[in-house]
């Protein structure tokens, strides 16, 4: 239906461009991109790699390190990471670095390069539940270290969030599955369709693994008791589910109501927009100096003509698909009327038959390993950020962790 | 991930990878040396160790670059001379180097004024410990004529010194020749049968960089004057590769082992100079601006270009594009090949028509509509500026076709130009 949903947004870098970005990079002496990613990139080796015609070391650089590099290229925030620090914005602005990571990436792929390597297996069983960002890093992670490894995915694909949540234009699906193709090759084993704790029970993966690792994300979105049972209303995780699996076939009313102000919220409105509805109105709970979307995320947004409204906290929905809104902070009243109105108010875990408890999203224990036992977490139901950056960091730490707590003898 | 052998035999010793810092400013001392080994550097070649009468005198500020657009440095131009420490703290620094880092190769530069000079130096730097030893006969800013690249355009006094140095070593060596000569060959032959194992080339060429418009100076300025000195950089790989294809063709010096020199930055300068023959690379002007840390990059992607090729000793890829280059009147002139034009790459900026009409033979027609190039065939003789300065790649070589009255060869033994695209 939508040409725009389903092409990349932002267009990757030609040999010579990648090469002209890459030439205003300082080649700095303690490049701060290079200790400022939470999954441990380093853009200054990779760069400069680049920049010295090696593009095959440079995708080594960037894949050795982290096994969806070609997802993170694509989706994450770096202006708030490896390039916050650039040097070169003592110039003009700072190198960008996302977009040649992508380049690289796809680089790799075009030359259909084979970087991982995975050791002689080393008998030990392991299950992952969940294959987001968190899962699927720490089982390639695991994989590469020699153990067997096998996920527990609930939906029909795997991917999590990559491949149900973030939409076509940001990271095409075509994209997930060759990561999880190399993850795949690695000889870790998916298990599709199962959800543990109804269709497999938590016990017998503990008997039968040496670990266990929950990485099963944060997929429900939360609900406004207002909202509850509002024929008019849908959560966003829901809409970007239905949407990404339709390839953006999906009817699109003419006006739409988006509540909430993160990544999530600025998927769905510029999602809508380039699906070709006229009107799509965002109110934000957050004013603008404290927003929390990413500025490349919020700046496509109001490109594509998204009315941003921030500040505003709804009081109350009345029939018609009419909510009313107060500002936080000063005297003023809002009231608009929508066709659909989407939640983007944040998302909880369902932890359900897991045996672990949550206590403001995140498993009630230090660390990632639940005490006395061989379970460990990861990703958004672990301590720390909720991106996908942190979901691979996450995902890497707890690998060390099962490692250590599997391999002590060693 | 990548894992190839970059070891290479050069002059009888074993080197881990063929790359050295080449005996200038970038090995100076132990600490930089040592940096260097640490870095990843096969060899080292110590800045050139001068007899003891020979007082070092630098000037400041003594080095200058060339510019183009936006590119900071094209060419370089330096004006230091040899090593300024004592010749005491040299071979101290010599013995440390070699004791310290067994594994990787050491060669000491030295130069000499007289035969005297050279079989002393020769003697000091061999019981210091070097593995090898590089006669500068090239350096092109020296303060003494009877020093530097005065030795190394004379023939005959390349030949004595090389005895020179024969008589007092048996550690293989190596001439370091001067480009600012017609004929590499002959001061090369003459060190060869003075008794040298190998050729190092190219030193740097003779230049005036850039002068001051205002104080009417050349750069760098030293107290309102300046002088003639090296010139290194990316600009010389051209004049280095050509000294080398034409030594390496020599009937003399084929089978003589060459280290090569100049405007090395990347693994694919290195390659060129390999594929032309050389079984070593010294590296100086790449260091000076981006850091002994290029050589991870040229090391790695050398293994990549060896995996390529399918190739497992770097050995193997030595001297295999010499036979390609051959004298001007050999060429096969029987044909011209077409520009090709993509009109989905072309942005329409129209440079190819200016370059074809004010630089070639004004074939390439503008569309002012729609604001595209065509190329008239009638009026194009093949030479491909137009592919050379367009800016996204849109123009490469295309249709190949018999200039009149030529026979038709076998198309598919053919070796054509696929691209000309730098990018």
């Amino acid at each position: 239906m939508s040409k725009k949903y389903q092409e990349e947004y932002e267009v990757g870098f030609t040999p010579r461009l990648v090469m002209e970005e890459a030439s205003r990079c300082l080649l700095c002496l303690d490049a701060p991109c290079s200790t400022s990613c939470p999954a441990g990139t380093d853009p200054a080796k990779f760069i400069r790699s680049l920049r010295f015609k090696n593009v095959k070391g440079a995708a080594e650089t960037v894949r050795i390190n982290n096994v969806l590099g070609a997802i993170c290229a694509r989706v994450c925030p770096t202006e708030r990471y490896c390039q916050e620090g650039c040097s070169r914005s003592g110039i003009d602005k700072p190198i960008d670095i996302g977009r040649i990571q992508r380049y690289i990436t796809d680089f790799e792929d075009a030359t259909k390069m084979e970087i991982l390597e995975v050791k002689e297996p080393n008998g030990k069983k392991v299950a992952v539940i969940g294959s987001g960002p968190s899962g699927l890093t720490v089982a390639a992670e695991l994989a590469k270290e020699g153990f067997k490894v096998t996920i527990y995915e609930k939906e029909a694909k795997a991917g999590g969030y990559l491949r149900y949540g973030i939409p076509e234009y940001r990271l095409p699906n075509e994209i997930v599955d060759k990561e999880i193709k190399r993850i795949v090759e690695l000889g870790v084993d998916i298990v599709l369709n199962t959800k543990v704790g109804e269709d497999v029970k938590i016990e017998e993966l503990r008997k039968e693994n040496d670990a266990v690792i929950l990485a099963v994300g944060a997929s429900e979105g939360k609900m406004l008791p207002m909202f509850e049972n509002n024929r008019k209303v849908i959560k966003a995780v829901d809409w970007l589910k239905k949407t990404k699996a339709r390839k953006g076939n999906v009817k699109v009313p003419n006006n739409v109501l988006v509540i909430g102000g993160g990544d999530v919220a600025m998927d769905v409105v510029t999602s809508l927009k380039l699906l070709g509805c006229p009107h799509v109105t965002d109110v934000v709970y957050e004013q603008f100096s404290e927003f929390r979307a990413s500025k490349k995320e919020l700046t496509g947004a109001q490109a594509e003509g998204v009315t941003i409204i921030d500040g505003y906290v709804p009081t109350a929905v009345a029939r018609g698909g009419i909510v009313k809104f107060k500002h936080r902070v000063i005297p003023a009243e809002l009231k608009i009327k929508a066709d659909l109105i989407i939640l983007a108010v944040g998302q909880v875990s369902n932890v359900n038959g897991l045996g672990v408890t949550l206590e403001k999203g995140e498993v009630n224990q230090k660390g990632c390993r639940v005490e006395g036992t061989n379970v460990f977490f990861a990703g958004d139901i672990g301590h720390g950020e909720k991106t996908v950056v942190y979901g691979v960091r996450s995902g890497k730490e707890v690998a060390f962790e099962v490692k250590r707590f599997l391999g002590g003898k060693k | 991930m990548v894992r190839k052998d970059l070891s290479i035999t050069f002059m009888g010793v074993k080197f881990p990878n063929p790359f050295c810092l080449s005996s200038s400013p970038v090995g100076n001392c132990y600490d930089m040396c040592a940096k260097a080994y640490r870095s990843g550097w096969g060899g080292v070649v110590f800045k050139t160790i001068g007899p003891k009468h020979y007082l070092i005198d630098e000037v400041s500020p003594r080095f200058d670059a060339l510019t183009k657009e936006a590119e900071p440095f094209v060419g370089f131009k330096n004006m230091e001379q040899i090593a300024e420490h004592s010749l005491e703290e040299n071979l101290a620094d010599l013995r440390r180097l070699k004791k310290e880092f067994p594994n990787n190769v050491l060669i000491a530069s030295i130069m000499g004024s007289n035969e005297k000079d050279w079989e002393e130096l020769a003697r000091l730097v061999t019981e210091a410990g070097a593995d090898m030893i590089e006669l500068n006969f090239s350096c092109p800013q020296m303060t003494s004529h009877a020093m530097g690249s005065d030795v190394g355009s004379n023939p005959e006094l390349c030949r004595k010194y090389c005895a020179a140095v024969r008589r007092s070593t048996k550690l293989p060596f190596m001439a370091k020749m001067t480009p600012n000569i017609t004929d590499m060959c002959d001061p090369a032959i003459a060190s060869i049968e003075g008794g040298a194992d190998g050729i190092a080339a190219i030193n740097t060429i003779k230049s005036i960089i850039n002068v001051d418009l205002d104080k009417k100076v050349g750069l760098p300025i030293i107290n309102g004057k300046s002088s003639i000195s090296g010139y290194s950089g990316k600009a010389v790989k051209p004049v280095a590769l050509r000294f080398i294809q034409q030594m390496k063709t020599n009937p003399k010096l084929k089978n003589v082992d060459i280290s090569g020199i100049g405007g090395i930055e990347t693994w694919e300068d290195a390659a060129e100079f390999i594929l032309l023959g050389c079984k070593n690379l010294q590296v100086t002007t790449g260091i000076m601006q981006y850091g002994y840390r290029i050589v991870e990059d040229m090391k790695n992607g050398l293994e990549h270009y060896m995996e390529e090729q399918g190739v497992d000793h770097l050995e193997d890829l030595v001297g295999l594009a010499n036979k390609n280059i051959i004298p001007a009147e050999e060429l096969d002139r029987d044909y011209i090949v077409y520009p090709e034009i993509n009109s989905d790459k072309c942005v329409g900026c129209g440079r190819c028509v200016i370059s074809c009409y004010d630089g070639a033979h004004q074939a390439m027609e503008w569309n002012k509509e729609t604001r595209r190039p065509n190329c008239n065939h009638d009026k194009c003789v093949g030479c491909l500026l137009c592919g050379l300065v367009c800016p996204v790649g849109a123009i490469k070589p295309g249709e190949r076709v018999l200039k009149p009255g030529r026979k038709e060869k076998n198309l598919k033994k053919m070796v054509l130009q696929e691209t000309v695209e730098k990018l």
